[in-house]
């Protein structure tokens, strides 16, 4: 079982999200990755502990998945959509990342990329990277 | 008996679906591969059938995929999963639906047998669009991946490949001479690279597709190697590339419309062997077809 201190908490906002930490513990694959996963950076720990994403970047999650996917234009899509319920493959996942990378400009780690089963998560990972990036990147 | 039960289940008549054939388990040599075109299961009766099968969670997790067609994928893939496993009768006959899974503790499905009866059975199963396949072994672990052959890649596929695949898969795909031919070999590639990763059973992180290579074997027809990447700079295949055995793979085409790649555990019992592939598509309770030739690629 992973032990957190507080040290290994990153706190992006004062309050805390109760339902954002209950997903991430409750998701087995995130669990098993702390607790049995190599770990190469910090950054792959993915128990963090941080603010939902903002709307529009669920939006724009939004509509590349609903690209990638082909999903009709009126597919109503929200935060909690899964990949897997909207017939993504892993190939499909894998392709919905490079996107996201290419429109946000950021890098997804190979085992992030696999990880992320929910808009949400992609939104949030989205967010924690590109606050991540050196100022100087700023792009 | 196809035919009278397919024509009871047209009539919406009530019917006792005959009982699936029972099998030998696949030798250490084998793998078995099931498929199932959803677009050849159009009975609404006979669906209705296969979720009496699934298990209350499995039921809600179907409910769960978008559409009519998702769903209706979704009960097919637990459907073949349940009454591919439920032929193999080792001692006594095994009702489909009383069958329970687990998972790994990496998150790989797996049968739970409950301590009655433990068969040395291994299974994986992928779907696609129109073509689900279900790979079976006995004492060693399986991985299997499906795609349709014309599936089309959005982003640019050397530059899909630069970001995920090893450098001497970059390289292999980099010196093909036409796009299409490049498109079909990563594509294939994909498959192999899932298969090995599902047949380990350790998750993604485990083998990150950049740290394995998977290569034609050189004078044989249909064979591949595994071969470890050295991530720093690109050395001259097979100089110091690391390509012990420990996996084998085989390629077929299904259908004339997919490519399945299956992996699994080279045990020493069969160490060196080719892997023996047995195919044969499905309906279940309706119609079972060997594939005299399966298409090995």
């Amino acid at each position: 079982m992973a032990s957190l201190s507080t040290t290994s908490l990153s706190f992006k906002a004062p309050s805390i999200q109760s339902t954002r930490i209950s997903q991430v513990l409750r998701k087995p694959s995130s669990f098993q990755s702390i607790a049995f996963g190599r770990f190469q950076s910090s950054r792959s720990l993915r128990l963090q502990i941080s603010c939902a994403a903002k709307p529009e970047t669920v939006q724009k999650v939004s509509d590349i998945v609903k690209e990638q996917l082909a999903l009709s234009a009126d597919t109503a899509l929200t935060a909690e959509s899964k990949f897997s319920a909207l017939g993504a493959d892993s190939l499909d996942t894998v392709e919905i990342v490079m996107a996201l990378e290419e429109k946000f400009n950021i890098s997804v780690e190979e085992s992030d990329a696999q990880n992320i089963t929910t808009i949400q998560e992609a939104a949030d990972l989205i967010e924690d990277l590109v606050q991540k990036k050196p100022a100087t990147e700023a792009s | 008996m196809r035919i009278s039960v397919m024509s009871q289940i047209q009539r919406g008549l009530s019917i006792e679906l005959p009982s699936l054939v029972p099998l030998q388990l696949p030798s250490r040599m084998e793998t078995h591969v099931w498929y199932i075109l959803p677009d050849e299961v159009k009975s609404t009766s006979l669906l209705k059938h296969y979720s009496q099968l699934l298990s209350p969670l499995e039921n809600e997790k179907v409910l769960q995929m978008r559409g009519d067609e998702l769903k209706k994928n979704a009960l097919l893939a637990r459907t073949l999963v349940r009454t591919t496993i439920a032929r193999y009768q080792t001692n006594n006959a095994v009702d489909p639906g009383s069958l329970m899974f687990k998972k790994n503790m990496y998150g790989k499905p797996e049968v739970d047998w409950q301590n009655c009866n433990n068969p040395p059975l291994h299974f994986n199963i992928s779907h696609t669009d129109s073509l689900i396949a279900c790979g079976v072994t006995a004492h060693v672990p399986v991985g299997i991946d499906v795609e349709d052959k014309e599936r089309k890649i959005k982003h640019d596929v050397l530059a899909f490949a630069k970001r995920f695949y090893s450098i001497d898969e970059v390289d292999y795909l980099s010196a093909l001479p036409d796009p299409e031919v490049q498109r079909t070999e990563f594509i294939k590639l994909w498959t192999l690279k899932e298969a090995y990763v599902k047949a380990l059973g350790k998750g993604f992180s485990a083998a990150p597709f950049n740290t394995f290579t998977i290569q034609v074997k050189a004078g044989t027809r249909g064979g591949y190697n595994l071969c470890e990447t050295s991530e720093t700079t690109a050395t001259p295949l097979g100089k110091t590339r690391k390509c012990d055995g420990g996996w084998k793979f085989a390629l077929l085409e299904l259908a004339g419309s997919h490519y399945a790649a299956v992996c699994t555990e080279d045990d020493q019992a069969s160490e060196g062997s080719p892997m023996r592939v047995i195919v044969r598509k499905t309906i279940p309770f309706v119609e079972d077809e060997l594939i005299t030739e399966p298409k090995l690629l």
